[in-house]
């Protein structure tokens, strides 16, 4: 029997977008895969320790609540997140966890903040936000040989780029996606997994869930192989019928 | 003489004629037209009404509901909105109607539901006697922003209004209580006293709630007593800022049913010369009821009216247009419950598992602009709540433009998926809601706000529904 520990890191302040979606698919999944899963909340001025853990979360928050996380995840928690990140640890960071990855975020206005600089990405913050549903096709997250295609909604005004060595998760079908430019969305870095996507992105995108699920499992029990297969229906029916409507294709 | 102000009322008066007549009933376009002719229309016109506006996320149109029913009972003169027609156009159109082709008022008092993104555009034009205000939650954030932007937006609003307008806030909710500070306004609270049981807890919130911190110094609050997201007793120990003391407080819940509320309750100066202690059956189930109840109670009495008229709106008030409508069909009943956001539905689940009946109910999911386009909300609901009685728990359909994504959301809260059903033309759902709804029991249908139109469309056609307050 496998299990897995999941970290919620500052669930009482980036959980803007229904971000919690994301922790119920890791831990009902799991179960589903008769995997058991123990999901720990960490917050500001908790200590933070990056071994007890499979899966890191971090979601998107208001400005307001970004503000007051600001210091404790610079000089509280950082140099454990990217010790975590470079031992290859699990995360998935949503909207504002994700931009917390990245070097600094420039307001419109000019004024630079500095974020985590765990990977090497950065964000500009726009007068106009992108807010709609989004599709991308992810050469990462595979069924069987082909590209999955993942949808999601986005709502963000910052425009991220992605530096060397910093992967896109998928290409931009329909929506905006990282910056509304280069056609790319979210970032991949060792098992850092970044997007823009919220709506729950992993409930209505099983494969990724399972995907994150393996790469914890194998960092975990050396003999892992291979998940089983769920029964999906719903999940289905919810992504095709987004498509369908977003990129008008039967 | 202003010529203007008679072109832009016999413009828009004459577009409402004409909408009439096409059948369509638009309550937009008459106040742009007014607006387009002249933009001193609407304060020109509203200036000799006696107004009161309620504003706020949730719990605007049963508030509003009650003080109408309180203005009925006084046999007071009056004009009021639909909740569809609570932005500035819609509220001009309302006043237009309201006065002579010359500008001259028709009735005496205008009750105002205003949008909150809409109120500081709409406090340029009027002038409220009273402002009742209910509370701040998340809701569709892809519209309205993030929540301190509306608020702050409000703010300002209210900042535009002289000192002799009325405030009326929720004292248990830490942001709207804020507006009543630095106010030179007369500020009345209404809110549950401390000691009340709700079932709620102490302590910090929920991890998943709103405004956890506090306004000023972003500190974490501490709660004497939380009813809940974060309305309760909340306290800052940094800076002291806290709970105000209201002037009109729930002080017991005698029996919470799944269609009406029995509750202590006690008004005190300046609402009243002594404390006053009643006890009323609220019309309408759930907490979040019993708050509207108390913001139109308290407006209703700072407005002077008796509190006989007061106690009796609360008693026999229906809201109907899909909150808490029924229809019976045979021996069973449909019941219309809009849901809008993360806090109003778990206040619908929490009442509708109350009951020892059986839950039949179908989530209508529609993620058009007044819905909001991003339904990630739903993740924040608690389904999880409906596992605590599973046995309760008789067929769940989904339905709505986003009714896969419910279905996804109800699989995920750990209900088993047999009991899932995804049904998207609502003629079906309500012949399969019916035919699986035992013979006495209710199925209810939570709709958001464009699929409760559609569904409202098909009952009144199948049902004879009844119009509400055209």
């Amino acid at each position: 029997m496998y299990d897995l520990n999941i970290c919620h890191l500052y669930p009482d302040l980036l959980n803007t977008y229904g971000d919690r979606g994301n922790i119920l698919a890791l831990q009902k999944r799991a179960q589903w895969h008769s995997i058991d899963t123990l999901v720990t909340n960490v917050t500001i001025g908790d200590s933070f320790d990056s071994s007890l853990y499979d899966i890191i979360f971090l979601g998107g928050g208001q400005d307001y609540e970004q503000e007051i996380i600001q210091s404790d995840v610079l000089n509280q928690k950082g140099t454990e997140i990217k010790a975590a990140i470079e031992g290859m640890k699990v995360f998935l960071c949503i909207c504002g966890g994700y931009q917390l990855m990245g070097k600094y975020y420039k307001t419109w206005d000019g004024k630079e903040i500095e974020f985590l600089g765990a990977l090497d990405l950065w964000t500009v913050g726009g007068k106009e936000r992108m807010i709609g549903n989004i599709v991308f096709e992810s050469d990462i997250i595979k069924a069987g040989d082909n590209p999955v295609r993942i949808v999601g909604f986005e709502n963000h005004s910052g425009r991220t780029y992605l530096g060397q060595g910093i992967k896109p998760l998928g290409r931009v079908i329909s929506g905006n996606g990282n910056n509304g430019e280069d056609g790319f969305e979210g970032a991949v870095y060792k098992n850092v997994y970044c997007s823009y996507s919220h709506g729950s992105l992993l409930p209505k995108n099983p494969l990724l869930t399972d995907h994150l699920l393996s790469l914890a499992l194998k960092q975990k029990y050396p003999d892992f192989e291979a998940l089983g297969v769920l029964d999906d229906t719903f999940e289905d029916a919810a992504r095709s019928s987004v498509m369908q409507r977003i990129l008008k294709t039967p | 003489m202003n010529f203007r102000k008679v072109v832009s009322i016999f413009t828009a008066k004459l577009a409402i004629k004409v909408l009439r007549i096409l059948k369509r009933g638009g309550t937009t376009l008459p106040g742009k037209l007014a607006f387009k002719v002249w933009p001193g229309i609407l304060k020109s016109i509203a200036c000799n009404f006696e107004i009161i506006m309620v504003t706020g996320t949730n719990g605007k149109t049963t508030t509003t509901r009650i003080i109408e029913e309180i203005l009925k009972n006084n046999s007071v003169d009056y004009i009021t909105n639909k909740s569809g027609a609570n932005l500035l156009s819609g509220i001009t159109t309302i006043f237009i109607q309201a006065v002579t082709l010359t500008g001259s008022p028709r009735h005496k008092v205008a009750l105002i539901e205003s949008d909150e993104a809409a109120f500081n555009q709409v406090t340029k034009h009027l002038r409220p006697k009273a402002v009742v205000v209910t509370n701040f939650f998340r809701d569709q954030l892809d519209r309205y922003g993030e929540l301190y932007s509306t608020l702050n937006a409000v703010k300002s609003g209210l900042d535009r209004l002289s000192g002799s307008t009325a405030l009326i806030l929720n004292a248990d909710d830490s942001m709207c209580a804020s507006l009543g500070r630095e106010t030179e306004k007369q500020v009345l609270y209404y809110g549950m006293a401390p000691d009340t049981d709700t079932g709620g807890k102490s302590g910090a919130g929920d991890i998943n709630t709103d405004a956890m911190f506090c306004i000023n110094c972003k500190s974490k609050y501490e709660y004497t007593n939380r009813v809940y997201g974060h309305l309760g007793g909340f306290y800052c120990t940094n800076c002291g800022y806290g709970r105000p003391a209201a002037n009109l407080e729930c002080t017991g819940i005698r029996e919470a049913g799944s269609s009406f509320t029995t509750i202590d309750w006690v008004n005190k100066p300046p609402l009243s010369a002594d404390s006053q202690q009643h006890v009323t059956r609220i019309n309408l189930p759930g907490l979040y009821n019993v708050y509207n109840a108390m913001a139109a109670a308290t407006c209703g009495l700072a407005l002077g009216y008796g509190t006989q008229s007061v106690t009796d709106a609360l008693q026999s008030f229906e809201c109907g247009f899909g909150r808490m409508e029924s229809i019976t069909v045979g021996d069973k009943t449909i019941k219309l419950i809009l849901v809008k956001n993360p806090t109003g539905f778990n206040q619908v689940l929490s009442f509708l598992t109350l009951d020892n009946q059986q839950l039949n109910a179908a989530f209508l999911i529609n993620d058009n602009l007044a819905d909001g386009t991003d339904i990630s909300w739903l993740w924040d609901v608690d389904f999880e709540q409906l596992n605590d009685s599973p046995h309760k728990i008789g067929n769940l359909f989904a339905s709505g433009i986003r009714g896969e994504d419910m279905a996804v959301r109800l699989k995920y809260s750990g209900l088993d998926t047999n009991k899932i059903r995804i049904i998207k033309d609502y003629q079906l759902l309500l012949e399969r809601g019916l035919e699986q709804t035992p013979a006495g029991g209710c199925f209810h249908i939570l709709p958001t706000y464009t699929a409760m139109l559609d569904i409202r469309g098909i009952l009144k056609k199948k049902y004879n529904l009844k119009e509400f307050w055209k």
